[in-house]
């Protein structure tokens, strides 16, 4: 069920308040478009006098991506002290009749946006370079040392891509509405074709791309958001993710709107440590665009079946899917074209 | 008299896109709406010519189907017609056709010949093909 706004903020200011142990007061409330596997709000309080900026996340019943809030919290605390910025972690709470659904509180980050839309070609350049290099840095970074294994599953290096395999496999073969010949022949060739085991464990973020960090256009990114999708694995998985042709609809060149794919991959190895064999590669790439295939199946099972209708969820397993198939159908089909996948040979 | 169902589609999305949006205050809403405006276009191309894309693929589906019937029998569908030409039923036996042309396509990868290889060819260009007929290119 929806809370009107201003129940959220009546609700949230009550628990702040408990929290806090002081007076709280919900200034300015606000919901915030394309939060897609949480309802997200922005809120203005002020407490002792001070006004700050709050993000709160709420569980829907439904959503794009259906994952666990303790492990996306997880990710947020532990991140948090490291050198890739995200938001601070304030609140967890598991315990539904507060505000109808579990929720998080983080501190906003005054003034950054998601919209790449704005900028120029040289913030463009500046913005990816710094996009990658942070992307890198987290696979350079060893998950057992930032405490990973104390909420998360820690598979076996020659287990990651099987594993991942595995679990969007049992998703599309779960939610699909109408039989899917292109994702089935995708995962009959991810199977046959398996990587060799991961370079490193590494902690990947799962939905790395253009859309889910915030950036000051001329002062860099301030935090990378939307860890719902985190878990440990092999660290090509988010650098192909983050290529997929799907982010850079209307720029075949640039990766993510920003770089071209090859500089995207050569600040990557850089700032990693690590190398991109590119035959190996092509199957975290292939399976990068299954995946999202698999997000946006599930998203049209979520809209039919689910009491969610969010029109988001209705569009991602529309549009988006439409064009994840043709993204499949050029990475495998013998007569493609590789017009959308082709950037990297 | 009823307009066409396209058309007022696509007419009402403009409407709503134009004219109602954007006196909206909450940029949520607004956001939502824009949303909803795409998506009534891309559901009006889907009324004016989704029951005849349906109906190309089926043709198509059973052409490879007859021609691949050494690899897999897929019985009386492949002669079977749609109950009728409602959406329901058209998706119906496309459905069914489609859960006949992945078997087949395992079947025709698993062997070496040529014919097997050719047909195999002929399934990715059938792919290619309806994805094609089916791309959804209406954003507003």
């Amino acid at each position: 069920m929806t809370l009107a706004l201003d129940e959220v903020a009546q609700k949230t200011a009550a628990y702040l308040e408990e929290k806090w142990l002081r007076k709280v007061v919900v200034t300015n409330i606000e919901k915030i478009f394309g939060g897609a596997s949480r309802e997200t709000y922005r809120l203005e309080v002020e407490v002792d006098g001070k006004s700050r900026g709050l993000i709160l996340r709420r569980d829907p019943k439904t959503s794009l991506i259906d994952t666990e809030r303790k492990l996306e919290y997880g990710a947020y605390v532990a991140i948090y002290p490291t050198d890739i910025p995200v938001p601070e972690p304030l609140f967890l709470e598991n315990d539904p009749s507060i505000l109808q659904q579990p929720f998080s509180i983080m501190a906003a980050i005054d003034g950054a946006v998601t919209d790449a839309n704005m900028l120029n070609e040289d913030q463009k350049q500046q913005i990816g370079m710094e996009k990658w290099q942070l992307l890198g840095a987290l696979a350079a970074k060893d998950p057992l040392e930032l405490g990973f294994d104390s909420f998360m599953e820690v598979p076996e290096v020659d287990q990651c891509a099987p594993r991942e395999l595995a679990y969007w496999e049992k998703i599309i073969l779960a939610d699909q509405i109408h039989p899917q010949p292109i994702a089935l022949a995708a995962i009959r060739w991810l199977k046959a074709n398996l990587p060799p085991p991961a370079q490193k464990l590494c902690v990947v973020h799962g939905d790395y791309r253009t859309g889910n960090f915030l950036f000051e256009p001329n002062d860099g990114i301030k935090a990378v958001l939307d860890w719902e999708m985190c878990h440990l694995g092999d660290p090509l998985e988010d650098l192909a993710w983050s290529l997929d042709p799907l982010w850079n609809w209307d720029d075949a060149e640039n990766a993510g709107r920003l770089l071209p794919h090859s500089e995207a991959i050569r600040i990557w190895e850089e700032s990693s440590g690590l190398r991109v064999d590119l035959e190996v590669f092509r199957w975290w790439r292939v399976f990068a665009s299954l995946k999202g295939l698999a997000i946006w199946i599930s998203s049209s099972e979520d809209f039919q079946n689910g009491e969610g209708k969010d029109a988001i969820l209705a569009m991602a397993g529309w549009l988006m899917t439409d064009r994840q198939n043709r993204i499949l159908l050029d990475h495998l089909s013998p007569h493609a074209s590789r017009e959308l996948t082709g950037s990297l040979a | 008299m009823i307009p066409n169902t396209d058309d007022a589609l696509r007419m009402l999305s403009q409407r709503l896109m134009n004219h109602l949006l954007p006196d909206l205050k909450s940029l949520y809403c607004r956001s939502d709406g824009m949303l909803v405006g795409m998506l009534m276009n891309a559901i009006a191309d889907e009324v004016a010519t989704g029951i005849d894309r349906r109906m190309k693929d089926i043709a198509d589906m059973k052409t490879l189907l007859a021609k691949g019937g050494s690899y897999l029998d897929a019985g009386t569908v492949v002669s079977s017609e749609p109950l009728s030409l409602s959406l329901k039923d058209v998706n119906q036996l496309h459905d069914e056709l489609t859960g006949h042309l992945i078997q087949l396509h395992i079947q025709v990868e698993k062997e070496g010949s040529a014919d097997a290889t050719e047909l195999n060819n002929d399934i990715w260009r059938y792919l290619e093909t309806t994805a094609g007929r089916h791309v959804i290119t209406a954003m507003g």
